[in-house]
């Protein structure tokens, strides 16, 4: 395999993404198995729904294939990908509930590093987020689980960062009460 | 939700990012990559269509090396040859010409003399040269050919004026083969930038 150096580390992702852009379907399968858990990951929370998630993470690498030539290697793959799951998630949550949600307003309360009053169990704390808003659940989940900033959530998603701020205000005092203690 | 975990965690930070979904779906897409005809046609029309955009951009310098040089032909042919000169002039290659040339038609051709011409001919041939081995096989010949078929040009060009040193149309003609074989060298050059994906 064609491997590059990449910030002093052998990067073989970077050939892996060249051979699978030229066709080779093997290599895809490799970044598949090294990303399809994150992607599947954020498909199931954002449609809440394991049969929903499995379509649109088959779905996201479709995608990626057919786009993979014109990826630029410059920039991350998870990213990318994470990009085609979060659009191809919202796009068939749209089409199986279509629900309108006002928009929160502006607010700058959604900062913070998310850390919890006492330990939860993560079962709990995943249902906790499964009931949130859909608008509210989607800034959370890329922001606080998936670490991307206000500015690439709110890109992600289509929305303002003012907005994505608001969201995670939200999500931050929903979870306040269901989880019945502080959010910080 | 598959969180079936029950481990606690402090932040939600710590929730882990990756999820096992119930089954193995790579199976389903694997046969979907192969199923969808448009996707590897597409990719191999892609490849194709770009080896012969390649391909024609040779051709394209190729022939443009060609005319260059076939136009120089004709000039000289058309072009009547005068006295003979006195001066040797350094020629496009960095030698110093056998012919001898006048005062004049060096002062006219003295650009080709400046040490940064020079330098950046040099330069260029060195990067010509790699991208010539790179190369198909029919296009290098074709470019290496042209090249040569330049290069005489010049050099007869060169010998004309040497023999009518005032001949306006000869000085011209000489300092636009010049001028073309720099942007000859400067189109292969470019168009042989692994960047661009040659």
């Amino acid at each position: 395999m064609q491997a590059q150096m990449k910030d002093g580390r052998v990067d073989w992702e970077g050939g892996l993404v060249q051979r699978a852009a030229a066709g080779d379907s093997r290599a895809f399968e490799r970044l598949y198995r090294e990303h399809s858990g994150r992607v599947y990951g954020l498909c199931l929370r954002l449609t809440r729904d394991a049969h929903l998630a499995e379509d649109c993470t088959q779905d996201t690498f479709i995608n990626a294939w057919k786009a993979l030539p014109q990826f630029e290697t410059r920039s991350s793959l998870a990213t990318w990908l994470h990009r085609i799951a979060v659009n191809v998630s919202l796009g068939k949550r749209r089409k199986s509930s279509p629900v309108f949600e006002p928009e929160p307003e502006d607010d700058e309360g959604g900062l913070g590093d998310w850390a919890l009053e006492t330990p939860v169990e993560v079962r709990e704390l995943e249902t906790a987020i499964g009931e949130l808003p859909d608008g509210a659940r989607d800034a959370l989940v890329l922001h606080a689980l998936y670490g991307y900033s206000h500015g690439e959530a709110a890109q992600m998603l289509g929305i303002a960062v003012g907005t994505c701020k608001a969201q995670l205000h939200r999500a931050r005092k929903l979870l306040r009460e269901r989880l019945k203690m502080e959010v910080n | 939700m598959s969180g079936s975990d029950e481990r606690t965690v402090k932040s939600l930070r710590e929730l882990p990012p990756a999820l096992a979904p119930g089954r193995d779906l790579w199976p389903e897409i694997e046969a979907r990559l192969g199923a969808s005809p448009g996707v590897s046609t597409a990719r191999q029309s892609a490849a194709a269509a770009r080896a012969r955009a390649a391909s024609v951009r040779w051709l394209a310098a190729a022939a443009m090396v060609a005319c260059v040089a076939v136009g120089v032909w004709v000039g000289r042919d058309l072009v009547p040859v005068g006295a003979p000169g006195a001066a040797p002039v350094p020629t496009a290659s960095g030698t110093t010409s056998a012919t001898p040339l006048s005062e004049g038609a060096a002062v006219d051709a003295a650009y080709v003399s400046d040490p940064r011409y020079r330098h950046q001919r040099a330069e260029l041939m060195k990067s010509v040269q790699a991208r010539l081995e790179a190369m198909p096989e029919p296009a290098r010949a074709k470019v290496a050919a042209s090249l040569a078929a330049i290069e005489t040009a010049k050099k007869d060009l060169e010998s004309a004026l040497g023999k009518d040193p005032s001949n306006a149309l000869l000085q011209e003609l000489l300092i636009n083969t010049y001028q073309d074989e720099m942007r000859v060298l400067t189109d292969v050059h470019e168009i042989g930038d692994p960047s661009r994906g040659i």
